[in-house]
């Protein structure tokens, strides 16, 4: 019986070993700049920090800073509880769209994970591909959405992503892409996120539909290039909590996972709660931890003040309780110091 | 009831392994465990510019932190105690260790004199000036002024 546990323990050592001369080899070849394949993709990501925001854009296609160009945005992993959601952006002028439908991009739904990936490839290795298509994506980091959504002045999920798409655009138009149609999908109300992306960018003609990508070839490439960057970066995330789980399987990050379930109750620490690959803000994780690790209590956050704020009339009947006592209030520095009287500590 | 601090005064003086500390803007309702910071917070933290020179951010349940490195005030030396039965009459407190600065958090507000914690640094200042002992010649110094004003003012 023991013989047996120390020889589980000198495995477990060995497999150790083993993953720290992975990583080592890893970091020691030069982490590459450019994604021009499926295959430097995930290299690109495992060399970025991970508890940041990383942005990527590919070289702009010559005739897409001549031509009038199509331009699609669609994002990729916002609902699970883990890893990051990436947004993309995909583009291309506006007589090639040819071209998008010979790549295969139709509805990315449709796809799955083998087909993307070697869309994926062919948009950047085929010559007729990156000569008239463009793409770039924003990996937004778990660490990011969380710490956004629980700022004292709250930001929504909702405006995270807005927030992306048109830095995204932006870039995109900064880098030179003469864009003139942009097509978004959405999953909340097209209305309001039309209106405002037309307040941002008034030149362009704009459209915001539900399922977009399964309509406009250009979005369903954009779809594409973001599904298959959050699949990879789940695939390459190097835990900075120095976890080990072997193929990274945490599953799909969806609450109704097994996998993921199975994962999110694991990996609890009392204090920290979970490594950060984990979306805090989510009410999966928020009520794994009230069940098994520590309360913890912060600041309230910012709340909107009463408009009147002057004294009360009210006060005036208030300082005597019902049995006559008087109550005596703390001396105005002490109380603005923090200060009290400590009897027991 | 008394308290025995349990340790020689020598020992404060031991730096050689100074306590890395957060002071958390948080209630955390749990004791005992030690909170391993090595591994899930500490190579987090970052100084980040935007929020001016030496201020760091980091991030605690999701949480976004801003926090500065601080050191005890002046004259002051920074000491952790522990006690095991805190139940007994005669209490007994163990240096744990001691720390030459730590870091202060703040929940998405840069660290300022604003805060609580540099606020009630004023209860040292207060204490100094009730507590510090007093030379003879001071008296006589001070009653001298006292006796010249009133004569001023006749």
């Amino acid at each position: 019986m023991e013989q047996a546990d120390i020889n589980q323990e000198m495995e477990q050592v060995e497999i150790k070993q083993e993953n720290i001369t992975i990583v080592e080899t890893k970091e020691n070849v030069e982490p590459p700049n450019k994604i021009n394949s499926l295959k430097s993709l995930g290299p690109f990501i495992a060399a970025r920090d991970n508890s940041k925001n990383t942005v990527y854009l590919s070289d702009v296609p010559d005739v897409c800073k001549e031509k009038p160009c199509m331009l699609g945005v669609d994002e990729a992993g916002r609902g699970p509880v883990l890893g990051p959601m990436v947004y993309g952006i995909a583009y291309c002028p506006l007589e090639s769209k040819q071209v998008l439908e010979d790549l295969g991009c139709a509805d990315s739904k449709q796809l799955n994970e083998e087909k993307r990936d070697s869309i994926f490839d062919e948009l950047n290795t085929l010559d007729y591909a990156t000569s008239c298509v463009g793409w770039a994506v924003e990996i937004i980091s778990p660490n990011v959405i969380s710490s956004s959504m629980f700022r004292r002045t709250k930001c929504s999920l909702n405006e995270v992503s807005m927030d992306s798409a048109m830095g995204l655009i932006q870039q995109a138009i900064d880098a030179g892409v003469n864009i003139a149609e942009v097509y978004v999908d959405t999953v909340g109300p097209p209305e309001k996120y039309q209106e405002k992306l037309l307040k941002r960018f008034p030149n362009f003609k704009i459209t915001v539909a539900k399922k977009a990508d399964s309509t406009y070839p250009i979005v369903s490439a954009a779809s594409i290039c973001a599904k298959v960057t959050r699949d990879h970066a789940l695939k390459v995330w190097k835990f900075p909590e120095g976890l080990f789980i072997k193929d990274n399987a945490f599953g799909s990050g969806y609450p109704g996972d097994p996998v993921t379930k199975r994962f999110l109750t694991e990996q609890i620490d009392a204090v920290f709660g979970y490594p950060r690959l984990v979306r805090f803000s989510w009410s999966t994780a928020e009520n794994a931890l009230a069940d098994k690790a520590y309360n913890m209590e912060f600041d309230e956050p910012d709340s909107e003040k009463p408009k009147y704020a002057g004294t009360k009339l009210t006060k005036f009947f208030k300082e005597t309780t019902k049995t006559g006592e008087v109550k005596r209030v703390e001396c105005r520095l002490f109380r603005e110091c923090h200060l009290d009287n400590v009897v027991d500590f | 009831m008394s308290i025995t601090l349990d340790f020689d005064v020598q020992q404060l003086d031991n730096n050689k392994r100074p306590l890395e500390l957060h002071y958390l803007p948080a209630k955390i309702d749990g004791d005992g465990e030690c909170a391993d910071a090595n591994k899930f917070f500490n190579n987090y933290t970052q100084e980040v510019a935007d929020y001016g020179p030496g201020v760091l951010t980091n991030c605690l349940r999701g949480y976004p932190l801003l926090g500065k490195k601080l050191q005890p005030p002046e004259g002051y030396k920074g000491v952790v105690l522990q006690e095991t039965d805190p139940s007994q009459t005669n209490r007994q407190l163990r240096l744990t260790g001691t720390f030459k600065d730590f870091t202060y958090w703040n929940y998405d507000k840069v660290p300022s004199k604003g805060d609580g914690y540099q606020q009630t640094l004023l209860a040292l200042e207060l204490a100094e000036a009730l507590a510090a002992p007093i030379d003879e010649s001071e008296i006589e110094e001070e009653l001298k002024q006292q006796q010249e004003t009133k004569k001023e003012n006749t």
